[in-house]
């Protein structure tokens, strides 16, 4: 609420309008929409969601609980290293896994470039040239655990006997896969992509670390762009506004997984 | 297959690798390699130059007491939300629900305006409030469904013996839940100790400093902006990231299980 009210008022963190702020209705909100870098930033948000989050984790999450699954059936050794491992990636803090990411990237001397000088290209500058690939690619390695366990899960609930059913027909393996085991995710498939869909969104530690939106606005998202209005500019009252079109663009994407799960359940 | 998941491990591990070596390495390098010189250097560094042991008292005091506030809240209201009848109670629990998917990152700009107003910045208060909210919502969700599988008809027994409603919650319910209290004390832990966005908005005093806030000063600052101190920000890495493994890696079942359960249920 105090967002909504702050949002339509010219609130600093310094200056006369500190002390005072005055209700400026609805200026901030066209200020947002006729600012140019808005647009950029929006085009950053969905590039960043749908490279990190729909073709990232999710599709790599997936691969992950398939290959996992069949592992498991297998008793393959390093599966369960490779899964260890996928987990780690998910449940250290954000601040390290950005840490971890800068130290990769490292120009001069980053694990990246030394492996790519030591097959004898030349180095890249990541995070210079490719920054949006490079935080895409970061946050991949954060994220996928999360997709990984819920495809885990909803693997383990398939009943084997439709297989051998299958296999009786003789359906082949990619057929079985076909048939069988998508259309059974299908449903945790769609919660899945809104869930990741939504706190990619709001990722903020791993940008503003790895490229603090730069170089320039490159890959300012929403996330970024509301805080730096808000504290290296000072205009709260602004700040407040973006806030707001995030919170309100968050709540759709939450009606809508709230309908998919109830019209599951 | 095995290529496949030597390629897996190798992609998520290698961070790590660099981690553990670099900061028991005299002189730190950004790429992987076997330490020239084994040290503990780095270790004693951070304590005796960047105040580290301040910043651990910190944060353990935050998260200790931010689990503790919060196991006792979702444990009341999971258990409310459980048993009584409410009318419109799927309509409350969804709400809870969507209070949960709100990021961080939106709702900051209005926390920093509410903790400023309210005298809640530079106090320990103030971090285990907003630390407690921030997994709230899907923890009261995660309790509910525990008690729900409780079956009611233990309490009842419970209270034809005579005793209160609090008695028997505490006696009867808590100790059958018990898997669902560790799962949600864990989680709150795990996300008190990790959250660093709140952090950094809420303190910029020098003594109430956490972990996250002194590794990602020392990463930025120490050094000027364009050198990294490598051995140290990777010692200070090291300290705060143990924790979290020892924390998921004993109860990793239970919390795997934990969050499953909870995505299930949605």
């Amino acid at each position: 609420m105090w967002a909504f009210y702050t949002s339509f008022t010219n609130k600093a963190l310094v200056g006369l309008d500190a002390a005072r702020p005055r209700f400026v209705g609805l200026d901030n909100y066209q200020r947002l929409f006729s600012d140019p870098d808005f647009a950029t930033v929006i085009f950053n948000s969905i590039v960043f969601v749908v490279g990190s989050a729909i073709v990232g984790q999710f599709v790599l999450g997936l691969l992950l609980a398939i290959l996992l699954d069949h592992a498991e059936r297998r008793r393959y050794r390093f599966a369960s290293i490779a899964y260890a491992a996928v987990l780690l990636a998910w449940v250290n803090p954000t601040v390290i896994a950005a840490f971890l990411w800068v130290a990769m990237y490292d120009f001069f001397h980053g694990s990246l470039n030394t492996g790519l000088q030591a097959l004898g290209s030349a180095p890249v500058d990541w995070l210079g040239q490719f920054p949006m690939l490079a935080v895409i690619v970061a946050n991949i390695w954060r994220g996928t655990a999360f997709t990984m366990l819920i495809f885990l899960g909803a693997l383990k609930t398939i009943p084997t006997d439709i297989y051998e059913a299958a296999r009786v027909d003789g359906a082949n393996a990619w057929r079985r896969f076909w048939d069988h085991t998508l259309p059974s995710l299908r449903p945790i498939a769609a919660l899945a992509l809104l869930s990741i869909t939504m706190s990619t969104f709001g990722t903020f530690i791993l940008i503003q670390t790895l490229t603090n939106g730069g170089p320039g606005i490159r890959t300012e998202t929403i996330a970024l762009y509301a805080f730096h209005e808000a504290f290296r500019s000072y205009a709260i009252g602004y700040g407040s506004t973006i806030a707001v079109v995030m919170l309100i663009l968050n709540a759709a994407f939450a009606v809508l997984y709230l309908r998919w799960s109830r019209a599951r359940a | 297959m095995h290529a496949a998941f030597l390629a897996i491990a190798a992609f998520f591990l290698a961070p790590f690798v660099w981690l553990f070596t670099a900061a028991f390495d005299a002189h730190a390098q950004a790429y992987i390699r076997w330490p020239e010189q084994l040290t503990l250097d780095n270790f004693v560094q951070i304590f005796d130059r960047y105040a580290f042991a301040t910043a651990l008292q910190n944060s353990v005091f935050v998260a200790v007491s931010t689990m503790v506030l919060t196991v006792c809240v979702v444990s009341l209201a999971g258990y409310s939300l459980s048993r009584i009848e409410l009318r419109h109670k799927a309509w409350i629990t969804y709400a809870i629900l969507l209070l949960q998917t709100m990021p961080l990152s939106a709702t900051m700009v209005p926390i920093y305006g509410l903790a400023r107003e309210l005298g809640l910045r530079n106090s320990y208060l103030g971090l285990i409030l907003i630390h407690s909210a921030i997994e709230l919502p899907f923890l009261v969700w995660l309790m509910k469904g525990f008690f729900d599988s409780v079956p009611r008809h233990l309490e009842e027994a419970a209270w034809l013996d005579g005793r209160t409603k609090f008695r028997a919650l505490f006696e009867i319910v808590l100790p059958v839940a018990r898997p669902g209290i560790a799962v949600a004390a864990g989680l709150s832990f795990l996300s008190a100790w990790a959250e660093v966005l709140m952090v950094l908005i809420l303190v910029d005093q020098q003594g109430m400093k956490t972990i996250p806030l002194a590794f990602y000063e020392t990463f930025r600052t120490a050094g000027g902006y364009t050198e990294v101190q490598y051995g140290l920000v990777a010692a200070m890495g090291v300290l705060y990231v143990l924790p979290v493994m020892a924390v998921f890696f004993a109860t990793r079942r239970l919390m795997v299980r934990g969050l499953m359960s909870s995505t299930r249920g949605l």
